[in-house]
C-alpha cells in the first residue's frame, strides 16, 4: 500500500545543506505496523513527516518516491497532499501535550478534521465523535472540555481518537508516549494495539524506545544519521540484531526480566555531522568492530542476512560474534577509547 | 464574572480619587495662578484679591482640597474659570467627538494591524514583511502633523474627495448628540483624521501581533492542524491567530491613554472639536477646575479599558476564569 523509495531530505541551513534522510525505503501493507528506532537527529521523524509532506520551509525531498496506492505523494499538488491528510493518511503528533489548541473544545478539533473531508453534518461529527472517544476510552461529555482540564494521558486519548475518526488507512504515531508516566505509557500503547486490529488501519510508530517496538510492532526499521541500518521481521530482530548499533541499542534499554541481571549497556559518543557527510559506513566512529578498510571507506547498503531481515553491515556474516561481545561494557569503552 | 467586575470596579473607584489627589496637587504647585489668564494683568490688587476669593483661591491647600474631594464624590467638577460654564458641561461637548475619533482609529488600526500581522508573520522572510514593516514604522516615525498635513494637501486640496477640516460642513449648527453625529456629512469628516491617526497607531499591533503570531505557529497544535488537512486560511485565522491576540489586546488597553495624548495635534491639523485641545487650552490658561475634570476623566477611560482588556481575556482564552 506504501511504497518508499530512496527517499532523501535535505534542509536548507545557515551552515549549508543537511542531509537529514539519506536512500531510505520501506514498504507498509495494509495492516502492517511498523517501528521506527533510532536516537534523537537520526531522520526518523523527518522521513515521517514527509510521507504527509508536513516538513518545515526550509526542508525538501530532494530525491526519491513515495507510492500511496500507486500514486507518488511527492509530485501531488498542495491541494491534493491536503485531501489526503488526516482521511487516508493521519498523525498522533509527538508531544500530546501540545497538540491540542488550547482556545477549542476536543470536541471542536475533531470535527473539524472530521468535516473538513466529509459532508457529514455538525450532529452526524458529533456522533462520530462519541464512537472515537468510546473507542480510546474517554466519556462522551469530554468532548466538551478544554485541553487544559484533561489529564496528560486523557489528552493523549483525545489526540488518538482524532487520528482514529476518519478511519484512515495509515496512521503515523510519531513518540506518542514519550510524555507520560510508564502507567499511563502502557496503558495506551495496549489501547493503540486493540484499536488497530479493530479498525485495520496500517501504522508507523516512531520511537526512541526499542521496548515499545517489541511489544506492538510486526516489522522494525534501525535509523542511524539518516540511513537505515537494519529492517527486519521484530521477531527475528530481538532474537538476532545484525547490525552492531542494533546490538548497542538492545543493550542500553531495560526489560523488566533483565533488572538486576544484565548490566545495561550504553553506546559510547554521539551521532555523526549530517552537514559534513563522510564516505565510508555512518556508525563507524562508534562502532567498536569496525576495520581500517571497507567501513571508513563504502557506505555499506541493505544486505539480507535472514528472511525478511535485512543490515547495512559489512561484516553481517560475523553478526554472532559481535553479538557476544556487544553484552560486555569493555567492547563499547574501547571504541570509544580508539576515538575513530 | 460578575463578583470579579464590581471588585474591580470598587479599586477603579478608590484609584480614582487617588489619581484626583494628585493631579489636585499637580496643578496647586504649577507655577502661575488663574487670575493671570482671565483679566488684565494689570488689574488693581484689590480687584485680583476679590477674583481670588471669589473662586476660593484664597483658602488653604488643605481646605481647598476638603472642598475638592466633597464635590468631587457628588460628580460635582465646578465650572470653568474660562468659560464660566460647569465643567461637566465642556467636556460632555468635546468628549464624544475625541471618542469617536479615537475609536475610529483604533478600529481603523487594530483591524488592519491584527489581520496584516497575521499575514505578515504568514510571509516571514519575504518582500512582503518587509514591506509591512517598513510602512507601519514611516508612519509611526513621520511626525503625526506633518502626515496630517500631507493627508490634507492630498485628498482634501488635490483630490478633493474629503473635506479638510471640522467635524461638520461650515455652517452647519446642531445641538443633540443626534445632530451632530449621526449623519453622512459627519462620517465624511471623519475619515481623513482617523484613518491618519490610525496609521500612527498601526505599527503597535501590527508588530506584536507579527511576533505573537510566530511564536505561535511553531506550537504543536498549529503543525497537527496541517496534518489534519485544515485549509492554511484557516489555520492561520482560526487556529493561530486566535492564540496570538493575547499581547495584543493587552498593548490596546495601554495604549489608550498615550492615543488621547498623542490625538491633540490631530485635532488641531483638522480642526476638530474635541478633548485634546481642551486639555492644552486649559492648562495653560491655568483653568483649574476644567484640566482636573479633564485628566480625571482620561484615568477613568484608561482604567475602564483596563478592565475591558481583562474581560475580552477571558473571552479568548478559555483557561483564564475570574473569581
Amino acid at each position: 500500500m506504501l511504497d518508499v523509495q530512496n527517499l532523501t531530505i535535505e534542509y536548507t541551513t545557515a551552515a549549508g545543506p543537511l542531509r537529514a534522510v539519506e536512500d531510505v525505503s520501506f514498504t507498509l501493507q495494509r495492516g502492517e505496523s511498523l517501528g521506527i528506532v533510532g536516537e534523537s537527529g537520526c531522520g526518523k521523524t523527518t522521513a515521517t513527516r514527509a510521507l504527509l509532506r508536513l516538513l518545515p520551509k526550509n526542508g525538501a525531498i530532494t530525491a526519491g518516491r513515495i507510492l500511496f496506492d500507486g500514486d507518488d505523494l511527492v509530485r501531488k499538488s498542495d491541494a491534493e497532499i491536503r485531501r489526503l491528510r488526516h482521511r487516508h493518511i493521519a498523525l498522533i503528533s509527538q508531544s500530546a501535550m501540545n497538540a491540542l489548541n488550547p482556545v477549542y473544545t476536543v470536541g471542536e478539533q475533531i470535527k473539524e478534521g472530521i468535516r473538513a473531508h466529509t459532508r457529514m453534518s455538525d450532529q452526524e461529527a458529533r456522533a462520530r465523535c462519541v464512537e472515537v472517544f468510546g473507542l480510546v476510552g474517554l466519556e462522551a461529555k469530554r468532548l466538551d472540555s478544554y485541553p487544559h482540564q484533561l489529564s496528560g494521558g486523557m489528552k493523549q486519548r483525545a489526540v488518538i481518537a482524532m487520528a482514529l475518526s476518519l478511519e484512515p488507512e495509515i496512521i503515523v504515531a510519531d513518540e506518542p508516549t514519550t510524555a507520560l508516566d510508564v502507567v499511563v505509557q502502557g496503558r495506551i500503547l495496549q489501547r493503540l494495539r486493540q484499536i488497530r486490529e479493530r479498525i485495520s488501519s496500517s501504522m508507523i510508530f516512531i520511537t526512541h524506545d526499542i521496548s515499545v517496538v517489541g511489544e506492538s510492532c510486526e516489522t522494525i526499521i534501525v535509523m542511524y544519521g539518516g540511513r537505515i541500518m537494519e529492517r527486519a521481521d521484530t521477531r527475528s530482530f530481538f532474537r538476532a540484531p545484525a547490525h552492531p548499533y542494533s546490538m548497542g541499542l538492545q543493550n542500553a534499554f531495560p526489560s523488566i526480566a533483565d533488572i538486576g541481571h544484565a548490566d545495561l549497556v550504553s553506546i559510547p559518543g554521539s551521532p555523526p555531522d549530517l552537514l559534513a557527510p563522510q564516505p565510508g559506513c555512518r556508525f563507524r566512529a562508534r562502532c567498536p568492530f569496525a576495520d581500517a578498510d571497507a567501513c571508513q571507506t563504502r557506505t555499506p547498503p541493505l544486505l539480507q542476512v535472514a528472511d525478511r531481515h535485512w543490515a547495512a553491515c559489512w561484516y553481517t556474516d560475523q553478526a554472532a560474534g559481535f553479538r557476544a561481545r556487544a553484552r560486555d561494557h569493555a567492547t563499547w569503552r574501547k571504541a570509544a577509547a580508539d576515538g575513530r | 464574572m460578575a463578583v470579579f467586575v464590581a471588585k474591580r470596579l470598587a479599586t477603579m473607584i478608590l484609584m480614582l480619587l487617588l489619581v484626583a489627589t494628585m493631579i489636585f496637587l499637580m496643578f496647586r504647585t504649577m507655577p502661575g495662578d488663574p487670575t493671570a489668564s482671565m483679566v488684565d494683568p494689570s488689574i488693581p490688587r484689590e480687584a485680583r484679591q476679590a477674583l481670588l476669593e471669589r473662586y476660593g483661591l484664597h483658602e488653604s491647600l488643605w481646605t481647598q482640597y476638603r472642598i475638592f474631594m466633597a464635590d468631587l464624590v457628588r460628580l460635582d467638577f465646578g465650572s470653568s474659570y474660562f468659560y464660566n460654564r460647569p465643567v461637566l458641561e465642556v467636556i460632555g461637548e468635546r468628549l464624544p467627538a475625541t471618542l469617536i475619533l479615537m475609536f475610529a482609529a483604533m478600529l481603523f488600526a487594530y483591524a488592519l494591524g491584527v489581520l496584516g500581522g497575521a499575514w505578515m508573520a504568514w510571509n516571514r522572510g519575504t518582500w512582503r514583511e518587509a514591506a509591512g514593516i517598513t510602512f507601519s514604522l514611516i508612519f509611526r516615525s513621520a511626525p503625526t502633523f506633518w502626515v496630517g498635513l500631507m493627508a490634507v494637501m492630498l485628498f482634501a486640496v488635490t483630490l478633493g474627495w474629503f473635506p479638510a477640516q471640522g467635524m461638520r460642513t461650515t455652517g452647519y449648527t446642531g445641538d443633540t448628540f443626534r445632530e451632530v453625529f449621526v449623519s453622512l456629512d459627519f462620517l465624511r469628516h471623519l475619515i481623513l483624521p482617523a484613518a491618519v491617526a490610525g496609521l500612527y497607531f498601526l505599527a503597535t499591533p501590527l508588530l506584536i501581533m507579527r511576533n505573537s503570531m510566530l511564536e505561535v505557529m511553531s506550537e504543536d497544535y498549529i503543525e497537527m492542524a496541517r496534518a489534519k488537512g485544515l485549509r492554511e486560511i484557516r489555520i492561520l485565522y482560526k487556529h493561530a491567530a486566535r492564540n496570538a491576540l493575547l499581547p495584543v489586546v493587552t498593548a490596546g488597553a495601554l495604549f489608550i491613554g498615550a492615543a488621547i495624548g498623542g490625538q491633540v495635534l490631530i485635532e488641531v491639523v483638522f480642526s476638530w472639536p474635541g478633548l485634546g485641545r481642551e486639555i492644552v487650552q486649559a492648562v495653560t490658561r491655568s483653568d483649574y477646575p476644567l484640566a482636573q475634570g479633564i485628566f480625571i476623566i482620561i484615568s477613568a477611560l484608561v482604567m475602564s479599558m483596563n478592565l475591558a482588556a481583562d474581560i475580552v481575556y477571558g473571552l479568548l482564552d478559555p483557561r483564564i476564569t475570574y473569581h
